[in-house]
Order: structure tokens, then sequence, then C-alpha cells
């Protein structure tokens, strides 16, 4: 039986499950992130990297697909269907259509048709009657003219009325139309590129001119480095773990090549990439493949209900707030001044990146009440409580929250908090898992980016790590024994003042949400900068040899979060 | 997933789609898994939603993951039981299946401690820590035996709480005989409470009168409900009446209902009684479904102003469609639910207490035989008169019970009642697309 087709759009949870698969959602993407693809990639005007902008302009006047050379342009097709189409509905006149037709009649003969001239609205440079063949350099000063005919016609815009002179031999036609739209209503490209249209320009080889760019320049799926083929079975070798240069010259498979770190690592030559460019493996979630892709499970378990996901995220809330006091005391007890020379660089180094975690964490704060609020407007209440204790790295382990000093230990712990798929991973794993019955895409995406800074985050004190381990740290800690400053002592009063008050600013601006909360949400940011404000109070705790810490508040909205 | 014990295959030649309409225009039932789409035809096209391709419709009715397909047959462990804590009631309605909690002589004495307890402790030990538990109280009338019930419920609640379960508690009463401590109770714990109540003054006292008399129980409901109503607490509060023949205006018995202070209600008709009883017949069905859509109307004219939807069969329904309930089963009877008589004897359902057909087990074992044989025999691929049919995943077959009491007309019903909530939920999810969110309450 034929029949015209008919179009169904998925109305209810379980159409979308079909189409979907949400119970396994909350899997890793298959394959590599995002940031790899066509559309994340660097576009530009040259041929190179992923694609060559400069091929939409091909298609600048409806129907017609020219060549664009320096100062000349070609027309190379006429889309005749097009054109019978449009005539047929009344949108271009009969004259238009025979014109395209005799154009399209000339080509199919050998006969060459090129653009001579151009009027239409050239962007900054207003409307110009632009004759092709005069484009030239320089382009610069008062009165000026794009420098050559792409450049003239990517000025062009966009559904302003374009006319063109067209020739062949001492024939002219004229066609006047809108430049063409480049992309749809929903922003995919239109339908008149063809496949490949946007690639068929790239660098060939651009294997050739891949040798040559070094220093990450080229998308991740591309890389310099990748982790080595992974062997059946997995060797225990740390080593398997180690990067190793993709273009090594040493093609073999069954043994384990040397790590990227060597110096001036042995690869492909021009001529040999030129060559044997197919035998650079693929690259997969970092690690070069050999074998067909299989997808990792996903193992979080759900929550077993909206009320115990709730739960969990105001308890990941106060996990947040509760890292956040310990990282600002071990940010704020390293020293700012009297550091060595040798020392300083790094110090320098992990005191800012130990703030921008905590910037960080101060986000998720902010975005795990958002996915709360989104969970349910009507009941939410902001949840500002910082936890009792924290997830520890042995399953289902906590440990309490206690502000200490970047000593060596502490960074450990830090690393251990942060580690991918223990502790807190794990909390925002289940979380993720559960949304996907209870939340909105917007709310699991929020999670996943949570959970993508907790990853970054691990790097980060890892690095720390290095940087601190090779000094003493008596020269970079103001005070290896530091604690809590008495409960009188006027700084750390002076603390927990602006503490409180910034707390206070959040409730208020959260409660509100966005727009009306905005006010109070700036207000809060801006309290925290500057000597005047926590930052400052901060400082001036530490320097006084105490650990910035933050006393327990006899508040209800800001009452402590045991874990569920 | 959880393993089947046996496959029980559909048939072959059973739709596996039917056509709709709503006010927005064509829409799609993928009968297995209950998917909804809406159609959209080509301009040009004189294309047919009706002849749906059978290789799509079937890709389209494949089980995702996460689903279950509905040819298997699982035994999920026990998680919820009704304890039919009392054999007698103070009201005597016409229309008890359970004969006043007496069921026909099959249980004599109210439920004792000791049996109460065993069949908490059995409950708590397998259920699924990753889903809610839930004790019921059934009757008789349950307050009759007032003293059981606040045991049961402290006692679980603390056992739920030690092995981390999240113990939940309904329980089915006329209303009538609430005292104060009994609201606590409702208040403090999360009770899904279902109130007896068929109407408005009038038809309550004529349906529902008090044991032993000629008065009605209306007065008795209004003074012992009052104070829970006003201020229910952690307890979810519905009315549920029961309908049978005669006048179906159902209109003004809702109405009646909220009146008194209920904030949802649905009703339930009645399909099977003795000889000579009051159950509909085939010339009250075409009826009954005019009266039961003239209040979803009204009431889904309010829903889509945003308003709550208060008729319980409706709002059940539509969200149901929306999550695309689809199941083989009509209820949880011998899968996730049992209902334990007096003597600690666990039935698949509580309204088949005594019945050998129904007695899965007791306190000390389920029979994992008997409990075999009674879900492979009440799939609804087992049903030869519901294997052809469009909605046998939402109908599932209906109440076991009352299988027996299915004819054309009554079948007629359920099919007319669901394309009205099919609409239904296609107009509502563009109108209120908010009461679909998941609320707190869930």
């Amino acid at each position: 039986m034929s029949q015209a087709p008919i179009k169904l759009i998925p109305r209810n949870v379980a159409a979308l499950r079909r189409g979907q698969q949400p119970a396994d959602g909350a899997r890793p993407v298959p394959g590599n992130p995002v940031s790899t693809r066509l559309e994340s990639g660097v576009g530009n005007c040259f041929p190179g990297l992923e694609c060559d902008l400069r091929n939409l302009e091909r298609r600048f006047f409806p129907f017609l697909e020219v060549d664009i050379q320096d100062t000349e342009i070609d027309v190379i097709s006429v889309d005749l269907a097009g054109v019978q189409e449009s005539a047929g509905n009344g949108e271009i006149s009969a004259d238009t259509a025979t014109t395209y037709r005799q154009i399209s009649s000339g080509l199919s003969q050998g006969r060459r048709w090129t653009i001579s001239q151009m009027r239409g609205t050239f962007g900054p440079l207003g409307v110009q009657t632009l004759v092709v063949a005069d484009l030239r350099l320089p382009s610069t000063g008062a009165n000026r003219l794009p420098p050559d005919a792409w450049t003239a016609i990517r000025l062009l815009t966009e559904g302003t009325e374009v006319e063109l002179t067209l020739r062949q031999g001492n024939t002219t036609r004229s066609l006047v139309r809108n430049r063409a739209r480049y992309l749809d209503d929903n922003g995919a490209l239109a339908k008149m590129f063809l496949p490949g249209e946007l690639t068929q320009s790239l660098c060939s080889p651009w294997t050739h001119d891949f040798r040559d760019c070094g220093c990450f320049y080229w998308a991740s799926n591309h890389p310099d480095i990748a982790l080595p083929v992974l062997p059946t079975p997995p060797p225990v070798t740390p080593e398997i773990n180690t990067y190793v240069p993709w273009e090594r010259k040493d093609r073999t498979v069954n043994t384990l090549p040397d790590p990227a770190t060597i110096d001036t690592p042995v690869e492909l030559s021009h001529y040999e990439i030129n060559n044997r460019w197919q035998t650079l493996n693929f690259v997969l979630e970092g690690r070069e493949t050999v074998a067909p892709y299989q997808l990792g499970k996903f193992t979080a378990l759900k929550f077993a209900s909206l009320a115990e996901l709730v739960t969990n995220l105001r308890y990941a809330a106060g996990v947040e707030l509760a890292v956040i006091h310990e990282y600002l005391a071990a940010a704020y007890s390293l020293k700012v001044a009297g550091v060595p020379a040798t020392a300083q660089d790094n110090v320098d180094a992990a005191r800012a990146e130990l703030m921008r975690i905590t910037y960080g964490e101060m986000r998720h704060v902010r975005a795990v009440n958002d996915v709360l609020r989104a969970l349910d407007p009507a009941a939410f209440v902001p949840a500002l409580g910082v936890a009792s204790q924290v997830p520890a790295p042995l399953p289902d382990a906590f440990r309490p929250v206690v502000p200490r000093p970047a000593t060596p230990e502490v960074i450990q712990a830090f690393i251990d908090i942060e580690r991918p798929s223990v502790s807190v991973d794990g909390l925002y794993s289940r979380i993720l898992a559960t949304l996907e019955d209870f939340g909105s895409d917007e709310t699991q995406q929020t999670v996943r980016s949570i959970m993508a800074d907790g990853e970054s985050h691990f790097e980060t004190f890892s690095f720390i790590q290095e940087w601190l381990d090779k000094h003493s740290p008596a020269d970079y800690l103001t005070n290896p024994n530091a604690g809590v400053a008495p409960a009188d002592n006027a700084l750390h009063q002076k603390l927990q003042e602006e503490y409180l008050a910034l707390l206070e600013r959040l409730f208020n601006g959260y409660a509100l949400g966005i727009p009306a909360g905005a006010a109070d949400i700036n207000t809060a940011r801006n309290a925290m900068l500057g000597t005047a404000g926590l930052d400052g109070a901060a400082e001036a705790v530490a320097a006084a040899g105490f650990l910035v810490a933050f006393d327990h508040i006899p508040d209800a909205r800001f009452a402590p979060v045991d874990h569920p | 997933m959880m393993t089947p014990f046996a496959v029980i295959p559909g048939d072959s030649s059973a739709p596996l789609f039917k056509v709709f309409r709503s006010a927005l225009g064509e829409h799609l039932l993928i009968v297995p898994h209950s998917r909804i789409f809406d159609v959209h035809h080509d301009a040009n096209g004189d294309n047919d939603a009706q002849v749906l391709p059978a290789s799509l419709a079937a890709a389209l009715a494949d089980t995702a993951n996460g689903e279950v397909p509905l040819d298997h047959v699982v035994e999920p462990p026990p998680q919820s039981i009704s304890l039919n804590v009392s054999s007698s009631c103070n009201l005597s309605c016409s229309y008890c299946y359970a004969a006043r909690g007496s069921f026909q002589g099959a249980q004599r004495e109210p439920m004792p401690w000791e049996v109460a307890r065993a069949a908490i402790d059995k409950l708590l030990c397998g259920a699924d820590p990753l889903s809610p538990v839930t004790v019921g109280f059934l009757g008789g009338e349950p307050f009759v035996n007032r003293r059981l019930i606040h045991r049961a419920v402290e006692y679980a609640a603390e056992e739920g709480s030690k092995r981390g379960l999240d113990v939940r508690f309904s329980v089915t009463t006329n209303g009538t005989l609430l005292h104060e401590e009994d609201v606590e109770l409702l208040r403090k714990h999360r009770f899904a409470v279902t109130v007896s109540v068929d109407g408005g003054e009038q038809i309550q006292d004529l349906q529902r009168p008090a044991s032993g008399g000629r008065k009605g129980s209306y007065e008795m409901l209004l003074a012992a409900t009052r104070s829970l109503l006003a201020d229910p607490g952690l307890a979810q509060i519905a009315a549920r009446a029961t309908v049978v023949r005669g006048e179906f205006n159902l209109r003004e018995r809702f109405m009646g209902v909220l009146s008194i202070g209920f904030r949802e209600m649905g009703f339930a008709p009645l399909r099977a009684a003795k000889p000579g009883g009051d159950a509909l017949t085939d010339e009250d069905w075409p009826r009954y479904l005019d009266a039961i859509v003239e209040v979803a109307q009204s009431e889904l004219d309010r829903g889509r102003q945003g308003a709550p939807i208060r008729f319980t069969n409706l709002a059940v329904a539509l969200k149901q469609i929306h999550r695309g309930a689809s199941s083989p089963y009509p209820c949880g009877a011998g899968g996730g639910y049992f209902s334990v008589a007096a003597n600690g004897d666990w039935y698949a359902c509580h309204r088949a207490i005594g019945s050998s057909m129904f007695r899965v087990g007791n306190n000390a074992a389920l029979d994992l035989h008997q409990r075999r044989e009674f879900l492979r025999a009440r799939h609804v691929h087992s049903q030869p008169a519901c294997r052809q049919c469009w909605a046998r995943y939402l109908c599932s077959g209906g109440c076991h019970q009352e299988a027996s009491s299915r004819t054309d007309s009554s079948c007629g019903f359920v099919r007319g009642w669901l394309e009205f909530c099919l609409a239904a939920y296609c107009e509502l999810s563009v109108c209120n697309p908010e009461f679909f969110a998941p609320s707190a309450r869930s």
C-alpha cells in the first residue's frame, strides 16, 4: 500500500521513551564529547580545521551555485527544479524563470556565465554597485570597496535585495532576488546545501598540514597525544594510562609505545603521514581504539522517590557549602607574603587555583538550588544548610567537616573528595539518574555540568599537590598549626557577620528566583569582594595566624544538614 | 529488570494501535506501552493513520529500555499488604463485598496483634528497600479494631525506619468511627485515607445505613470527619462512592461529597452482587458512561483553567496515561500486593478473603506454586475475552473479582471512558502541562 507519509509527534512520556530511552539516558554519551563534532569545531574561512565557511557563499543567490575567485564569479549550476516550483507558485516572474533557464541551458552547452556586476547592501559599506573585475587590495579609508569577490558577497545583508548582472560573451542578463538564507528557522543549514559541501575545500592532503600543527591546535578527535590502545585482557600496569604521541612513527600494536613525555618522540614525517594517515587510530574517550567500540555501563542507582531526590539534593547543596568552608580555610592558610622566591610562583598558583575551585563550588550551590526550584517551584525553600558530614572516599562512608590549613594531608583529602566515581561524584550520579524520572533535560544538564566540574577539580587538586610538594609546608603556610580563632576574637566575629549577611542575601535571592532575586544575588556576590567584604575579613583572620572558619549559625534557614 | 518465571505471548493478530481524536486533531495510541503520538498529515496526502504500516506500528510497540515486556510474568517482592483487622462494621450497606467484614463466615474474629505483627515483619523483611512499602487497613470497618491499628502503625513505622524503609499506610474506612486519637495518627503518618461515602445526605443515608436500625450514617460521618478534613496533616484523603443501578445523578452526588469538605472523590460502579442485587446491568452502562463523562467534562474544564481536578477517576487516569501506564494486570494482586486475613492467611486480593483460588500463603510463607498459578491465570493474555481488545493494557481485564460479571456492555463502558480520557489527556497536556509536572507528593 503506498501512501503519503504521516508525521508522528510524541505526546506522552511513553511515546518519548520509545525514541529517547530515558532509562539509560544518564549513561555517558557514547564516544567522544560534543566538542569533537563539526558544529563545535573551529570553523574558519580558510581551508583547514573542520569546515570552510566560504562554501556558504557559493549559494548566496537563490537557485544559483557559483565558483568565486578574487575578481571573478562563475555560475556553475542552476537549480531548475527550484526555478520551476517558484515560477509555478508565482514567487518569480515568467521572465525571471526564462533568464534562469537560459543560463542553465548555456552552462549545459559549455558556455561560461559570469557575474560581472552586483548591486546590493554590502553591510557597513552600504548600498553599492560593484564591478567584480574592479575589486582589489588595498581596501582602506573612506569609500573603500571590498577587496575581493568573496568578501563582497559575504558582506551582503541576508534578506536584502541583490541585483546581478550576468554575462555570457556579449549577452547580458539581469536577476533580482533577495540574498539567500544560509540557515533555516531551526538554525540548521538550509536544504540547498548538499552533504559534504562545507568540507569540500579543506586542505588536501589535510594530514600534511596536520603534521605541522602541534600544541593542541586541532580538535580533540585529532589529538597530539592519546592513551594507548587497550590490549585484551587489559594489563594492570600504570603505563596503560600514560599518554603517548598519537602520530608516533612506530605503529606496532602489541607493545606499549613510549610515553609522550620523552624528549622529541619519533613521529611520522610529512611524507609518511601523507601516505599512511589511515594508520592513525581512532580516538574515543581519549583512548586509541582499534576494535569495535563498546559502550560503558552506567550503574548509578536511582533514588526511590521525588522526596528522596529532594532530600539528597538538599544534602548535595550542603556538601558544596561544607567543602567551600574547607577550601576557603585551606586557600587563606597559604602565605601571601614572605614566600621564598623559589616557591612564590607555585604558592601563588596553588592559592589562585584553590580559590577558582571554591568559586566553582559556589556556582554549584546556586545550580543545585536551581534544580530544586525547577522540581517543585511552589514548595521550594533555598537549600543553604551546611552538611554536617561529607562523603568519604569509601562507599557509604562520611567524614566530618573540619577547616584545616593546606597541609599535604589536607590536599590529599581534597583530591579524595573530588575523585570521579567516588564520594561526591557518586552522589551526583544517583541524582542524575533519578532526574531522568522527575527532572527536565535542563536540570539533567545542570547536574552533568556539576559532575564535569568535579572531574576538573580533581585534576586541579592533583596539580596543586604537585606544585606544593616541591616545598616545605613552612615555606607556604602562614601557620602550619593554625586553629580556629577564639569566639571573642574581633576579626573572627567580623568574618561571621560578613558571612551571615552573605547567606541572608543569597537566601532572599534564591527564594525570589530569577529575575526578582537577581539584585540580592548580585549584592551577595559583590559583598564577597574587596577589603571591606568577606575576602578582606578572611585575609585579616588569616594574617592573624588563625584559620578562616565559619561558626554554626543558630538560624533554621542555615541549620546543618545530615546526610540522608 | 526482574527475570520472568513465565512468558505468555499475546495474540499476534491483536491490534497494535488505535486512532482517536481530540480537539487538537488526530492521535495515535500504540497499544503496548501506551504510547501516544499526534498525527500530522502531509498537506497533499490523502493518507490515513488508520492504515499505519504494520512494521511501523510494531517498531513503535517494541519494549523500550526500562520497560517490562508485557508478556512477562514476574514475581516482585511483596511491597504492600492490607490487614483485614476487623470482622464487623457499624454500618450495613447492602452491596458490601465483605458482608460487613465476616466474608460470609470466613472471618469471624478480629485480627489479633500477633498476626498483624507477623505479617508486618514478613513484609518489611522481603520488601525492596528502594521502593515505598505500604501497610493498609481494611475490614469490616477497620476502626472497630482501633487499638490494633495504632499498635501496628507505630510498630511498622519504627521497624521500617530501622531498616531504612519508606513505610506508608492506607486505610479504607466509612469515616463514622474516627476518634481524635485516630485523626492524630492519620495526620502524623503518610496515610492514604479512602472514606466510603456515596453522596449527599439523602443518598448516603439510603445506601449506607447504620446497622441494627433505620438511622442513616450521614450525620455520624460529618461529625467524625470534620477535624480530619479541616487539618489532614500528612494524610491524603479521598472519598469513594459506590454507584448502584438506578438514578445516575452523579454530578449531584459529586457536589454533595465535596460540600462535606472532601477535596477529591471518585465513583466505583457496583459490578458484582448477589442475585437480585443492585449491580449495573447491560442497559445501565451507557447511561453510567454519560453520567461519569458529564462530571469528568466539567472537572476537565476546571483543569484547563489551572484548577485542581477533584474527580479522582479522571485525575488518576490522566496521570497514568501521561506516563504511559501499561500493564497485563489491573492491580498488584498477587504481585506486589497481598491481603492478610485475620487468621494470618495471605490472599492475592482483599475482596477474596476465604476464596481458595486467591489464597497464596500465610504469615509463614508464600506458596510459590499457588502464587505462580494465580499470576499465570490472571495475566491479560490468558483472558480470551481481552486478547483482541485495544484497551487490554489499560484496563487489563478489570478487577479479578468482577471479571465474571464482564459483558459487552460493561466493556463498552470501559472503552468509552478510556477514549474520553485519552482525548482529555491530549487536550489538558496542551492547556495545562503543569498538571503533569511531578509533584513532591508522589
